[in-house]
């Protein structure tokens, strides 16, 4: 209970950290709002003194100075000319209208720097936190809460917290010159207000809890659409359209369920808001017109005592939609506290405090690549909630500028080994150590380590934008031939050929869609023109035919000389020119040599290699027989 | 996508193409008008009490008779609070409702929809028309409707009430109010083109976060957080000019509005003061014009908010409509659909068995966005039981010939026939209950591997499915994810592609099918994996028809008949002998490998 207490004033001052760069502002609007008020409610005093004392007879009822003018012939004055009084009346109105437009304006400015702020921190907190988390939230959920729930934020700030503010000026203001009128009917009347607050409060955790369970649920419904039309191709070769229809319709209808639910409660919450507001008009009309026959006061004080009265209805009545909303935002910012608490890469492994937030030096510049052999030594490693090692007690050297390759089976860890390179994931405690020119990757800055090694990912993920800035998405400056070289190298070049638009074609979600292996060369040109001194292809031809295979190996052997190399891949073909293959089975290295010390070993690579050439000989059978040794000229 | 006819203005604001589902909610909605006409003249009622008062009481310096006004008043007061419980709860009722039903139009349309639909639109782009556009469009009909009667009816009644007590102030009201609803106009015209520009860039942001997140990994890979943090700061950059430049029109409309309120507040001042002092208005009469200029003009202002919301609306009603109305390029007739019964509620008892005899006769084929044939008086007989292989280079077209014998396509010209009968003479729901596809990149949905793999066939029991596991070699798999009832992660989650390449053939195998399509279904598996189960797959597709796509020819080599593929045509056919025999392109493309 306690703990739940701190954690949401926790996300309450959360916004206090939004606000930086835009409280002023609101400020400035806040004060806008008080003039707006004051002037507004100038607009009654003139109306009651002109039919006190323009039109009727009495004496007038105003501060010292202005009486004084009143009296000695003002109203005379005033009377003179109908017209005069409506003057006034526009004059201030004029006034009101300036202040308006600046506390609105003031306003929106505030507003949408606040999103701002929110956005951006939420954007780089977002790529700056480790893999692992990605891994953990869905990423419907985590986009929902950056679009909609910053949202709700904005529109709780802007819309009810700054009118707090002139609601209570008006409330104050009103009710002062309610007393001036008369301090009995202004304690008559202000009996509301408790009650307004009282019963906003009871709603409170009702409308928080009927709207979160509705929020939730619209994520669990989009996650069933976005499925649905992810996985059409899965959906319809099973013929299973009658169960996602009815998965969704059941669904939906609790969604249905839930916001009709929240509409009650909200309606309820206004209808109680429309009666006791009601009540109150009634007992001022008869308060008002008993103290006016007895004469208390004028018919004037009385229509201005009920047009003040008038507008304290609103500001009442905003100060329980203040209360009611404030429940909403209130879990708004407890779902985007979820995102902004945990701690980025930058901030829980760069413990030597090299680099800032964007992985910069503090002299601004980044620190050229590094070198050297790279070795790890006993590397163990579990993914977070799973109970099997992926990774088991994996030691080997590599020698600068000479190429590993990894076979391995199917999960076998290929993959994992290299992400441990690149820390996308953190080594843990006693878990081994990885070493790069004989410094630790823990003690390289992140970003000088990410930018040393290139990697190509097997499924790999295409910016939405151009072709070419894709390409040059890590190398903005690189020069248009640089740029053609590595296309051709990566054998793009008849692809993009064929593009009605070439280079300027827009890929990703909503663009042009490339096919698998369109996408992988894509990745392997976008890689190239890095220049890393340590690159590594994660099974990245896989989606590619033979023949093109093949040519790419042959310009990328060329143009990675002096490079270190990781090749991982099923096709021995591929391997065997490695000065290095690793063999990997269930998180071990089973195997380690070269292509020639592998094969004399009899282990599970010349099994594998068996496998493959075997196909290969069956293949070549009498038409071919020396096709075998045209291969082993490769590489 | 489309956006050339996206700002075309439909008739009414295109509310008569939602006449089909308005009609169910009709009697709801009329009844809601005629509360809102009620609590509206109520609301007009209010300052006569206090006319009443003044001219009645405080002029005659005399209560008597206050109870009678009180107890009006209250009877008032109770009936307005039960017709606006009543209203608000019907609209709330009528919007969520209407919301529903489109959102389940939209969803059941989409499973009707063919591929070429999904091929030339974007998830997001049809995500978004069944979820928010289904929202917007259910928040018109009915809150915004429901906006127009209150303020509307009030407007009327004001009108009315003060043409019945002054003519002579009754139009000068008239006339500021026609001002006011120019003016407000003119900012609104100003205030759409606006908001339009705020939504592009709301949609731009929203996809930069659906990138940031989706892409976090390569981001982290290739160092560029510096650079995706500096343009997405470009982006809400220029969104915060565009709101900012829409919330001065705003500013500028809310107090110029206003003032002119006020301005009627000082033309009744004005005015006011001659006919009382001529006598011809009581003071009363003078308080119940103010309460009314000071209380027209937000009515007002709702009402042309709303019917600039009308406007926006147009687009989404627009678009939704056009989904509804799309034609499935692919669909059962209806004569098939009285046998074989639709998607949703098949007649399975008039199904025929299935053999799995398949021919193409004749048949000419081109994407509904191509511009070439595809295929050309294309022959092919394959009888039951058979492994057909398709071999050809990446972009050849073999994942056509697939897409035919699926019916995920239709010929353009020709016939695809199974069993001898014509695949459109038979149900879609029919062919693909028989058939079992297995793609390169596979999908896995949320949920535990239990429900993955009962997709095909949800009454499979654990054994069979272990059964199944065991076939494709992904037990490791699956125990890492933590047995049977462990979670598979969105699109996949930590499965290597490799093993969700596994895992999704066990799905296929598990089904049961008579038709089996395998497209590069094991380009990510391991050689000792693969060899495993090319025994499994050499069973699995014993007395089933297959067709096996692959780029690894040790998979096809013992295919009955091989189809080599190059630029969507068919230039070889024949079993591996009869090729290596030709010396042709199925030659070349072995002595590569």
């Amino acid at each position: 209970m306690k703990q739940e207490h701190t954690e949401k004033t926790g996300s309450w001052m959360l916004l206090a950290g939004f606000l930086k760069g835009s409280l002023h502002l609101f400020i400035y609007s806040m004060l806008c709002a008080g003039a707006v008020s004051f002037l507004d409610m100038l607009g009654p005093r003139v109306i009651s003194f002109t039919v006190d004392s323009v039109i009727g007879d009495r004496p007038a009822s105003l501060p010292a100075p202005l009486k004084a003018w009143a009296d000695q012939g003002g109203i005379t004055w005033l009377r003179g000319k109908p017209w005069r009084v409506a003057v006034i009346v526009a004059g201030i109105a004029l006034a009101a209208a300036v202040f308006r437009f600046l506390f609105r304006y003031f306003n929106a400015v505030a507003a949408q720097q606040l999103v701002q702020t929110m956005r951006e921190r939420l954007y780089r907190k977002i790529i700056g936190l480790p893999y692992s988390w990605h891994g953990r939230n869905a990423a419907g959920d985590i986009i929902q809460r950056c679009t909609s729930d910053v949202e709700t934020i904005k529109v709780f700030v802007s819309e009810q917290l700054t009118s707090l503010v002139r609601v209570i000026v008006l409330i104050v203001l009103a009710m002062a010159f309610m007393w001036m009128i008369d301090p009995v009917m202004t304690a008559a009347a202000s009996v509301y207000i408790p009650v307004i607050i009282g019963y906003s409060l009871f709603f409170y955790s009702r409308i928080g809890s009927a709207f979160e369970k509705a929020d939730a649920q619209e994520g669990i419904l989009s996650a069933i659409a976005q499925e649905n039309l992810t996985g059409v191709r899965v959906v319809r070769a099973f013929g299973r359209e009658e169960y996602e229809r009815s998965r969704f319709e059941k669904q939906n209808e609790q969604y249905t369920g839930f916001w009709v639910r929240l509409m009650k409660i909200l309606t309820i919450n206004w209808v109680v808001g429309d009666l006791v507001t009601g009540l109150q008009y009634l007992l001022i009309i008869c308060m008002g017109t008993a103290m006016c026959v007895r004469g208390r006061i004028t018919a004037g004080q009385f229509i201005a005592f009920f047009s003040y009265n008038a507008m304290l209805t609103w500001p009442v009545r905003s100060l329980g939609r203040v209360i009611s909303e404030m429940s909403k935002a209130g879990i708004s910012l407890e779902r985007l506290a979820y995102i902004l608490k945990e701690p980025t890469e930058w901030e829980t492994e760069n413990a030597l405090a090299e680099t800032d937030v964007q992985g910069c030096n503090k002299d601004g510049k980044s620190s050229g690549p590094i070198k050297g052999d790279i070795l790890f030594r006993n590397v163990s490693f579990t993914y977070p909630g799973s109970s099997v090692p992926a990774v088991r007690n994996v030691s080997f050297t590599v020698k600068e500028g000479t190429t590993v390759g990894i076979l391995g089976g199917t999960g076998s860890g290929k993959t994992t080994l290299l992400l441990l390179l690149e820390r996308v994931y953190p080594l843990q405690e006693g878990c081994g150590e990885i070493t790069i020119g004989g410094k630790s990757i823990a003690q390289i800055p992140l970003d000088q380590l990410r930018r040393s090694i290139g990697i190509v990912d097997q499924e790999p993920f295409l910016f939405s934008r151009s072709l070419k800035e894709n390409l040059r998405i890590s190398a903005e400056d690189a020069s248009d031939e640089e740029l053609e070289r590595c296309v051709k190298i990566a054998d793009l070049q008849e692809t993009i050929r064929s593009f009605p638009s070439g280079y300027d074609t827009f890929v990703g979600e909503r663009g042009v869609t490339l096919s698998g292996g369109q996408k992988q060369r894509a990745a392997i040109a976008r890689t190239l023109i890095r220049h890393c001194p340590v690159m590594i292809f994660d099974d990245s031809l896989s989606a590619v035919d033979s023949q093109t295979d093949e040519r790419i190996r042959h310009a990328l052997a060329k143009e990675t000389k002096g490079a270190t190399v990781f090749l991982v891949s099923h096709r021995v073909s591929t391997l065997r020119g490695a000065d290095l293959i690793l063999v990997m089975e269930e998180g071990r290295i089973c195997e380690q040599g070269t292509h020639e010390t592998l094969l004399e070993k009899g282990g599970m690579y010349a099994k594998i290699f068996r496998m493959q050439s075997e196909n290969a000989a069956r293949t070549a059978e009498k038409e071919y027989a020396g096709g075998k040794g045209e291969n082993a000229d490769e590489q | 996508m489309n956006n050339k006819n996206e700002s075309r203005s439909l008739p009414l604001f295109g509310i008569p193409r939602l006449f089909p589902f308005l009609k169910k909610y009709r009697a709801k909605i009329a009844f809601m008008i005629l509360l809102g006409f009620l609590s509206s003249l109520i609301d007009t009622i209010y300052p006569l009490f206090n006319r009443y008062a003044i001219d009645h009481f405080v002029a005659e310096k005399t209560l008597d008779g206050i109870g009678v006004m009180v107890a009006v008043y209250l009877v008032i007061l109770l009936l307005q609070v039960v017709i606006n419980y009543r209203s608000m709860l019907d609209s709330g009722k009528v919007e969520m409702s209407m919301n529903r039903d489109l959102r389940n139009a939209a969803f059941s349309k989409i499973q009707m929809l063919s591929f070429s639909y999904f091929n030339q639109n974007s998830v997001g782009y049809i995500h978004a028309r069944i979820m928010s556009d289904t929202g917007k469009i259910g928040e018109a009909v009915s809150w915004r409707m429901m906006d127009c009667v209150w303020n509307g009816a009030y407007i009327l009644f004001a009108v009315f009430v003060m043409l019945a007590v002054d003519r002579v102030l009754a139009g000068w009201m008239l006339l500021l109010m026609a001002a006011a609803g120019v003016m407000i106009w003119f900012f609104q015209k100003a205030l759409v083109v606006q908001n339009r520009q705020i939504r592009e860039w709301n949609a731009k942001i929203s996809a930069d976060f659906n990138e940031g997140v989706t892409g976090a990994r390569t981001i982290k890979l290739l160092g560029i957080e510096k650079r995706m943090d500096r343009e997405f700061e470009e982006d809400t950059g220029n969104m915060r000019r565009t709101s900012v430049r829409a919330g001065r029109t705003s500013a500028q409309m809310i107090s110029a509005v206003t003032l002119m309120s006020s301005i009627a507040l000082a033309v009744v001042l004005w005015q006011g003061q001659i006919l009382t002092r001529e006598g011809l208005i009581r003071i009363g009469t003078l308080s119940v014009f103010m309460s009314y200029a000071l209380g027209m003009i937000e009515p007002l202002q709702t009402i042309i908010s709303n019917i600039s919301a009308f406007i926006a609306i147009q687009v989404n009603i627009e678009r939704f409509t056009r989904l509804l109305n799309e034609p499935a390029q692919v669909q059962d007739t209806p004569e098939v659909i009285r046998l074989y019964g639709d998607s949703f509620s098949p007649a399975r008892e008039n199904w025929e068995d299935i053999r799995g005899d398949v021919e193409f006769r004749d048949v000419t084929f081109r994407y509904p966005d191509g511009e070439e044939n595809v295929l050309e008086h294309f022959d092919l007989k394959v009888p039951a039981g058979s492994n057909i292989a398709i071999v050809g280079e990446t972009g050849a077209g073999k994942t056509t010939l697939v897409n035919l014998v699926c019916r995920f396509y239709e010929p353009t010209s020709g016939q695809v026939l199974i069993d001898g009968k014509d695949v459109r003479e038979r149900s879609l729901l029919w062919l693909h209950s028989h058939l079992g596809y297995v793609l390169q990149s596979p999908h896995l949905f949320s949920g535990t591997v239990r429900e993955n793999l009962q997709y095909g066939r949800p009454d499979a029991t654990d054994e069979e499915i272990r059964e199944a596991l065991r076939i494709v070699h992904a037990q490791a798999a699956a125990e890492r994810l933590g047995g049977l009832d462990g979670k598979i992660g969105e699109g996949g989650g930590s499965l290597s592609t490799g093993e969700k390449q596994l895992l999704s053939f066990a799905r296929a195998i598990l089904a049961d099918p008579r038709l089996l399509i395998l497209d590069e279904a094991t380009s990510s598996v391991d050689t000792v994996t693969e060899r495993a189960i090319q025994e499994a797959i050499k069973t699995v597709t014993m007395g089933r028809t297959s067709f096996v796509i692959a780029h690894r020819l040790s998979t096809i080599r013992d295919a009955d008949l091989i189809l080599v593929v190059e630029d969507g045509r068919i230039i070889e056919q024949g079993t591996h002998r009869e090729l290596m025999d030709k010396r042709g392109a199925y030659y070349d493309y072995q002595r590569t490998r």
